[in-house]
């Protein structure tokens, strides 16, 4: 029994300690302090952020992943964002852009092979040919471009997205900034200065009041003074220590800017340190890795000691749940913000609050099956939001109209949970599915347990999808002047309440017994789906800015996948695996979703 | 005893089985409203689906119209009178009930609420630069013809005719005025260009229409898009014409005859509702987050002057934070003119409180549910204990 028990702790603390292994300090890579570099804040997309945080999303934007291979090693996104800026001759050469549309190879006299990645010295030569088609395509409405216009546009935005990074501490074919301040009043510098300052990918330098978020690019604070403030210079001495491959002399630049940073903006500094270990801990990601440990240990519990296998994955289940809490916190910290301000952030949060209810109805069942779904769920969750991610920056700054804590905290954060608990029933559901289809031994004391969890839990979901919609309607009257406008997420949102609405009325006359309701918690989520995504791929409506068209195949196969299994949850008694212990002897017809006019 | 006539009536119409029926039509309706949006805008589709008692379909090539399911509206007194009939006969008058009484009756308010709002709801739009001082507020579809008699420079005599009458044709007698308008020919979305050599002779004899040729386009109803409306119209004093003028909402000049030394102005604009009160804009702005165009503030600073009430004072109107005066409520929407127009949605529904206090009647229902079902639940477990 203690032994048991020990288990489930000694995997939490394993699962914990892995996690965190994430945060100890890396090698500097050829000596240079890469990690003190990520740290110093700039500002970008409206908010102070850490270099790191500029460095992954941008290469993010670019390669898709956070890493480039280079020269027979792999550098991490800061050691890249130093060749862009600093050695923009060697960054040229790095194959970062990601080109999967044969037409748009075609285009640059490419075949496609099994490389997809390519450098800017490759595309270099055909930017003329590239710039033209991506002035023909991009006045098209996104929704109505073909594959191949939109491919070009994208390619053309990430090139232009290098483009201002190689050309926000330095301009282009110039010798670089130390040179750039040594001329600063010399013939074309004003030219220059303006150059700089539009091109700007992020601003550097602090502003020059003690608050206030005026911060600088280094072509505005060149042209300002003609004395040089010491941030520039730091920042040029950095430069030239990294093109001379000094690391000594770049790390005292570096020590140096935080010095200056931490002297200027102390709070700027706390805020990039934070989000800098947020991005390196990626606890959305150790979060997705101990999901699925969780759910492999529910897996074996099956075939194999089944009480310590699960107390084991019940362990893990809440190593992930607090690590993926963890996340959030830091997240809602690091915005100042509730944690659900958008599609991205709501998919953490679904996953989040799906676990946490798993948890729970795992203490109160003690089956396993919980922790299953709840692992599933989490872990599903966590890659939808990491597919959300691959547009940039996951905190960006709020528009005005949502710029309402309240609201956030309040309508938003109580749909988001009534997402959830769509999502977990359906989950619940799909588990009593594959149950009776594949487990050989008959249980009808766990059928009917996932029975009164999914009840349980659509009864949840009911009122928290109904609470949340009403404080919409509340929302929507506050600031666009009406309860209800019919706009497609409200009617989203709508959809369903009234399905689980439909599902409990149904089940409480009758007319839906075990297989009905779970097939009709299954189609929950396609509901589900199509209000949280399928509303936004209509571009229509006030609450746009939601906007994605890309997952269109995605979640198209989602809702077939959920149709599927549909039908299996209505196929008849006789063809399940389990049917004989769990179904004594049938009588007459079987209540499925219609016939059955008894209250169960 | 209930006599069978009455409980025939009223077995359907307390069913779950209606109540079901009732949710799945709505939700038909609402996916259909929704996926209809991406082609005909909000308004259209929701005039469609949701405020009807009927969904009609226009049989193709006859002039028939025949219903084919259930309108919100059907759908949504079918619930109303569904849940009403359901309470009253089935569940008891206890306490024990109390809480789903209390939330079933804001439920009803809130669907109740949305026939007031479909009933009653008028929108319209100030827009209102900044200096600028405006007493009036427009309807964002409707268009009107408005005869202004502009002779005193004091004021102006405003008559107006609606679009629906213009879209009948015939003549228009403007009451007060020996004027009569004859509509010769109504576009409901046209397209106006320069006359060119080779154009098709125009009806229009008179006024800036004389160099424009107009060509009829369909209409359009999405929310991004707006109709050019265009008119041939001939004013007719005393039984003399003054030619046949354009008219079109598209058209930004000033066109006017003169009949007996009284000036009339032509104008083909959006229908305007005049204001007891005076809303000047003193400042707009719009700020952004540093360094990007993502916005983060648009407000207007306005004055109001309202002289039957003696008022004078300053209001700032921002997101999240209408003003609501007499009856109205102002909304931030939009702005334009290099941040120097500030359009104002302006909203008069005398039903908005309703969902309020519906919401709050729902809250305090379940609550009241809740709390007698934990009682009861925490007796029955005290029960075995004390036996």
């Amino acid at each position: 029994m203690n032994l048991k028990r020990a288990v489930a702790w000694i995997a939490f603390g394993l699962a914990l300690a892995g996690a965190a292994a994430s945060l100890l300090p890396a090698a500097k890579p050829r000596g240079f302090d890469a990690e003190a570099f990520g740290q110093l804040p700039v500002l970008e997309g409206g908010r102070v952020k850490p270099l790191d945080s500029i460095a992954r999303n941008a290469l993010l934007v670019i390669r898709g992943k956070q890493s480039v291979p280079f020269e027979g090693r792999s550098l991490g996104a800061d050691e890249w964002l130093l060749d862009v800026l600093f050695r923009p001759e060697v960054a040229d050469r790095q194959e970062i852009f990601v080109i999967d549309d044969p037409e748009v190879l075609g285009l640059i006299g490419i075949q496609q092979s099994k490389n997809r990645y390519y450098s800017f010295a490759t595309l270099a030569p055909h930017i003329d040919e590239l710039q033209r088609q991506y002035a023909a395509a991009d006045p098209v409405e996104p929704k109505l471009r073909s594959r191949y216009q939109s491919a070009v546009v994208n390619l053309f935005e990430r090139m232009f997205l290098y483009h201002r990074l190689k050309n926000t501490l330095q301009l282009q074919g110039t010798p670089g900034l130390a040179a750039e301040i040594a001329a600063r009043e010399g013939p074309g510098a004003p030219q220059r200065h303006q150059a700089l300052a539009q091109l700007a990918y992020f601003r550097p330098l602090l502003p020059t009041t003690p608050t206030g978020d005026g911060w600088r690019s280094v072509g505005e604070a060149l042209a300002a003074t003609s004395s040089v403030e010491p941030g520039l210079e730091q920042w040029a001495r950095a430069g030239v220590a990294y093109r001379a491959q000094d690391p000594a002399s770049f790390n005292r630049s570096v020590a140096d800017l935080t010095a200056t940073a931490a002297l200027g903006r102390p709070e700027a500094i706390a805020h990039s340190e934070h989000e800098w270990l947020f991005n390196a801990a990626q606890p959305f990601y150790s979060g997705m890795v101990i999901y699925v440990l969780a759910l492999l240990a529910v897996f074996v519990s099956w075939a194999w000691r089944p009480e310590l296998m699960q107390r084991l994955a019940f362990g893990l289940l809440v190593a992930g749940a607090l690590v993926h809490t963890l996340g959030l916190v830091s997240r809602v910290i690091l915005q100042g913000r509730p944690p659900v301000t958008n599609l991205y952030s709501s998919a953490v949060f679904v996953g989040w609050a799906a676990v946490l209810l798993g948890v729970l109805l795992e203490r109160m069942y003690k089956r396993g099956f919980a922790t299953a779904v709840a692992a599933a769920s989490g872990f599903a969750s966590l890659l939808v939001a990491h597919h959300l991610s691959s547009d940039g920056d996951t905190m960006e700054m709020m528009r005005a109209v949502l710029d309402s804590n309240f609201w956030l905290a309040t309508h938003v954060v109580t749909i988001t949970i009534g997402y959830s608990g769509t999502f977990l029933a359906g989950a619940l559901a799909i588990a009593w599915v594959v149950r009776r289809h594949v487990v050989r031994r008959a249980d009808p004391a766990a059928s009917k347990a996932l029975v009164s969890m999914t009840y349980g839990i659509i009864c949840f979901a009911l009122f928290f999808s109904f609470v949340g919609t009403v404080l919409g309607g509340i929302w929507a009257d506050q600031s666009w002047g009406r309860f209800w406008g019919w706009d497609p997420k409200e009617n989203g949102a709508l959809l369903i309440v009234l399905w689980n609405a439909i599902i409990l009325h149904a089940r409480w006359a009758g007319y839906a017994r075990e297989r009905g309701t779970m097939a009709m918690a299954i189609f929950g989520n396609v509901i589900t789906s199509f209000s949280w995504f399928g509303v936004n791929m209509l571009g229509v409506g006030l609450h746009s800015y939601g906007f994605m068209d890309k997952a269109f195949w995605a979640l198209s196969a989602f809702v077939a996948s959920q149709l599927a299994i549909m039908v299996f949850a209505l196929v008849p008694a006789r063809f399940w695996s389990s049917r004989r212990a769990e179904e004594p002897a049938p009588a007459g017809p079987k209540g499925g979703s219609e016939g059955a006019s008894q209250p169960v | 005893m209930t006599p069978p006539i009455v409980e025939r009536v009223l077995r359907p119409l307390v069913s779950l089985k209606l109540t079901i029926a009732c949710l799945a039509a709505l939700m038909v309706l609402v996916l259909a409203c929704t996926l209809a949006q991406v082609k005909l805008g909000t308004w259209p589709a929701v005039e469609i689906y949701m405020r009807p008692w009927f969904v009609w379909w226009d049989v193709p090539g006859t002039e028939w119209r025949v219903p084919v399911f259930p309108g919100g509206a059907l759908v949504g007194a079918v619930l109303i009178v569904n849940l009403l009939a359901a309470q009253i006969s089935r569940l008891e008058l206890s306490w024990s009930k109390a809480g789903l009484w209390i939330s079933h009756a804001g439920l009803v308010l809130l669907v109740f609420g949305e026939f007031v709002s479909g009933a009653l709801q008028v929108e319209s739009q100030l827009a209102v630069e900044e200096g600028q001082t405006v007493n009036y507020v427009e309807s964002p579809r409707e268009l009107e013809l408005a005869v202004i008699d502009v002779t005193d420079p004091a004021m102006d005599d405003v008559y107006s005719i609606p679009a629906a009458r213009l879209e009948r044709g015939g003549s228009v007698a403007i009451p007060g005025t020996p004027v009569a308008i004859q509509v010769r020919r109504w576009f409901e979305n046209s397209d106006l260009t320069q006359r060119g050599p080779t154009d098709p002779p125009s009806p229009v004899t008179a006024g800036i229409g004389t160099s424009v040729t107009v060509r009829e386009r369909p209409p359009v109803s999405r929310d991004d898009m707006t109709n050019q409306a265009a008119a041939f119209v001939e004013p007719i004093a005393g039984g003399r014409s003054y030619g046949t003028w354009l008219v079109s909402n598209g058209l930004g000049a000033v066109q006017s005859f003169e009949h007996e030394g009284r000036r009339y102005e032509l104008q083909l604009r959006s229908r305007r509702e005049y204001l007891p009160y005076a809303v000047t804009l003193k400042d707009f702005r719009h700020d952004v987050y540093p360094g990007t165009q993502i916005p983060k503030n648009f407000s207007s600073l306005v004055h109001i002057t309202n002289p039957s009430r003696g008022e004078a004072r300053d209001v700032l109107i921002y997101m999240n934070q209408p003003l609501r005066y007499e009856g109205k409520a102002f909304y931030q929407a939009s702005f334009g003119k290099g941040d120097t127009l500030s359009i104002l949605q302006v909203v008069e529904n005398p039903g908005w409180l309703l969902p309020y206090v519906s919401c709050v009647l729902v809250a305090i229902g379940l609550i009241v549910h809740f709390a007698i079902t934990l009682r009861r639940s925490s007796k029955r477990r005290q029960a075995p204990l004390e036996a």
